[in-house]
């Protein structure tokens, strides 16, 4: 989000002393990506080929509605450079800290393995780990049961996966269905057994409009206390997103949302030299409706812009599309120099990102304060609340997109002179 | 200059679902993993980090808008080799290189025997042939021969590697020349068809069309009063890029 505000505050010097105020930079990427350049200290990762991983049921796991699953990546290639897991970097530096829980109690690191240690061993409640399958001493247990030191060669046995497969009877409505709740209980996926009751009436919210109102013991401040009664409505309802008082469709009269494109969930490295020849450049899409009423043709390159910046794209029409909204890929747009594209390669020239688009903040509330522009329960920016205006381009203006930052330097080994020795 | 076979004992192919393809490249991606690895010489990619990267691929998906007068819908179109019963791709093969396998009906090239030629290319109506500019051979849809037969795999993996991949389960393996097989029983449940059937190749992989609509109301109007509600229809401009245009035209043409 802010991509330019970003850049500003990642290159921002004091006026007296021409220090960094960032001081220090700390960052890790198996790639040249756009970030590198501005740190001071860059852990080079390994590539998903070369390290352990857990795709736990904590997250995006591979279960269906039938049968609970999670799985492992194994390392199929030695890193032929000198590089390190960025997860068993993390734990070094836990360890070297003695920060709790990366360190037993005579001091010593808790998972010298690295990684692949910590998935087998690491316990979030006793006897519960990342990995729910292959557990306890014997690796019969699922869910709940003691570290097994032979989890991962079971996984690796199995395919790199394993599947709790639900009996018929735990399969429907498990909300309320007691066998699958008490099983949901025995392998720690829920703390208790209890039925899970849907409340369209959510009485939790409403303990916070009551505090809001006055009621109650602990009080809310006072600058917090309209809002609270405003939203903490205990029955869902619908309000425009923070930030349009109702005006804003005046000067930013057109939603504009983004997605990734499938193709590029096949790997997350969006460089990758298959995927760039599916997806190397992105379009803004727009209503033909839309577009008639602006006098854009298609192929036409416009400028889009919010309240914090412009970005310049080529657009191409379409009719499945909602007229008051534009869209485009995400993930696509690249910073020249970067990810070790040609300084002219499509991405940079052709692709573009709304991030450039989006604030971090929303504009200022009661008091002046700036609310995160984010949404307030989970926390996951509000990338579809964006608003935007859309205009013609100069003809007479280069066909590329716009913003256009200098191509990044990448260095080489003349540039580490330690090393070059 | 090639013979084909009088028969085949089977005809083998896909049968493509195009109302359950979400365009996710998914069989794209997972062909050319699996192919690039092949008894064939990789697939090659040109420029893989430049200004126009290009390369060799067995199967590629198109989407498409279709004006259906209301509000469009979108429809991908994966294409690849059809193994067609008479297919001129391999009739025009100097060398033999190409050819129809008679136990299954499968279009083959050898790549030993292929002197890069194109003139396959230049007969597939389809554009399904490729060729490798590093390996100077052409390229196309082997069915995935080296799993389909292979026993070392679980049965469930003796599929073609896009058919194993497809997410939504829009691409179906079978024998099309046995009636009584479920893709051809689900060619005939969902009126499945061949493309360009006037030119005579005779494809054995089918297409499932898409679904009607069931929202056969057109968009409601906007709420507001804005510019955008009210533009007449009139002055709207139709895309034109310019291998659509190509499309548009050809596709006018050949529909004469």
């Amino acid at each position: 989000m802010n991509t330019p505000g970003t850049l500003r505050h990642l290159t921002a010097t004091d006026p007296e002393t021409g220090a960094y105020r960032i001081p220090k930079i700390i960052y890790s990427d198996a790639y040249f990506s756009e970030m590198v350049p501005y740190a001071d200290l860059i852990l080079p990762d390994t590539t998903y080929l070369e390290r352990w991983d857990c795709i736990s049921l904590l997250d995006r796991p591979i279960s269906d509605p039938d049968g609970a699953a999670d799985a492992i990546r194994q390392p199929v290639v030695e890193p032929d450079r000198d590089v390190r897991p960025f997860q068993s970097a993390l734990l070094d530096l836990g360890a070297r800290l003695s920060l709790p829980g990366f360190v037993t109690e005579d001091g010593t690191a808790k998972f010298p393995g690295g990684y692949p240690d910590y998935i087998v061993n690491h316990e979030r409640a006793p006897n519960v780990g990342p990995l729910a399958g292959y557990r306890g001493h014997d690796g019969g247990a699922f869910g709940k049961g003691a570290p097994n030191p032979d989890q991962l060669n079971a996984y690796i046995a199995n395919g790199c996966f394993y599947r709790h497969e639900l009996a018929p009877n735990q399969r429907y409505y498990k909300h309320v269905n007691a066998g699958y709740l008490n099983w949901a209980k025995d392998t720690g996926f829920n703390g208790s057994a209890d039925p899970i009751v849907f409340q369209l009436y959510l009485e939790p919210l409403q303990k916070f409009r009551l505090a809001a109102a006055g009621h109650g013991d602990v009080l809310p401040p006072e600058s917090h206390r309209q809002r609270l009664l405003q939203f903490f409505d205990p029955v869902p309802f619908w309000y425009p997103p923070f930030g349009d008082d109702g005006t804003i469709g005046d000067t930013f009269p057109l939603h504009a949302i983004t997605q990734r494109p499938m193709a590029m969930y096949h790997s997350w490295g969006s460089q990758n030299a298959w995927l760039r020849q599916i997806h190397g450049d992105n379009r803004l899409y727009l209503n033909r409706r839309t577009a008639a009423a602006y006098d854009i043709r298609d192929d036409d390159w416009v400028w889009l812009s919010s309240d914090i910046g412009r970005v310049k794209c080529q657009v191409r029409l379409m009719d499945g599309v909602n007229p008051h909204t534009v869209w485009t890929w995400n993930a696509i747009g690249k910073r020249r120099g970067a990810w070790g594209l040609a300084d002219d390669a499509p991405e940079a020239k052709r692709g573009f990102l709304l991030n450039h688009l989006i604030s971090e903040l929303l504009p200022a509330r009661d008091g002046g304060y700036r609310f995160s522009n984010s949404d307030p329960v989970t926390g996951q920016a509000a990338w579809y609340d964006l608003r935007v205006a859309i205009e013609k381009a100069d003809a007479a203006e280069a066909e590329e997109t716009r913003p256009r930052f200098d191509p990044l330097h990448r260095p080489t080994s003349k540039d580490l002179p330690e090393a070059a020795e | 200059m090639t013979s084909l076979p009088q028969t085949t004992n089977a005809k083998l192919g896909l049968v493509i679902d195009l109302d359950t393809c979400v365009g996710c490249q998914a069989c794209a991606t997972s062909c050319k993993e699996w192919n690039t690895a092949g008894y064939s010489a990789p697939l090659s990619d040109e420029d893989p980090y430049g200004s126009d990267p290009h390369g060799t691929w067995l199967n590629r998906i198109h989407s498409y808008e279709v004006d259906d007068g209301r509000a469009g819908q979108t429809v991908h179109f994966p294409r690849s080799c059809l193994h067609c019963e008479e297919p001129d791709c391999v009739t025009v093969c100097p060398t033999g290189a190409s050819y129809k396998r008679a136990e299954d009906g499968i279009v083959l090239v050898n790549p030993e025997t292929c002197i890069g030629c194109k003139l396959c290319s230049w007969a597939c109506p389809y554009g399904a042939r490729e060729y490798d500019y590093s390996d100077g051979v052409m390229k196309k849809c082997t069915l995935c021969v080296d799993r389909i037969y292979n026993e070392s795999f679980e049965p469930e993996d003796r599929l073609p590697a896009c058919v194993r991949a497809c997410p939504t389960g829009a691409r179906h393996f079978g024998d099309l020349g046995d009636p009584e097989s479920d893709v051809s029983k689900l060619v005939a449940d969902r009126g499945g068809f061949d493309l360009l059937p006037e030119f005579g190749y005779k494809p054995v992989n089918k297409y499932l069309p898409p679904r009607p609509r069931r929202d056969n109301e057109p968009p409601a109007p906007g709420l507001s009063q804005s510019p955008i509600d009210t533009v007449d229809s009139s002055v709207l401009d139709t895309p034109r890029d310019p291998l659509e245009r190509f499309f548009a035209w050809a596709d006018q043409m050949l529909s004469r």
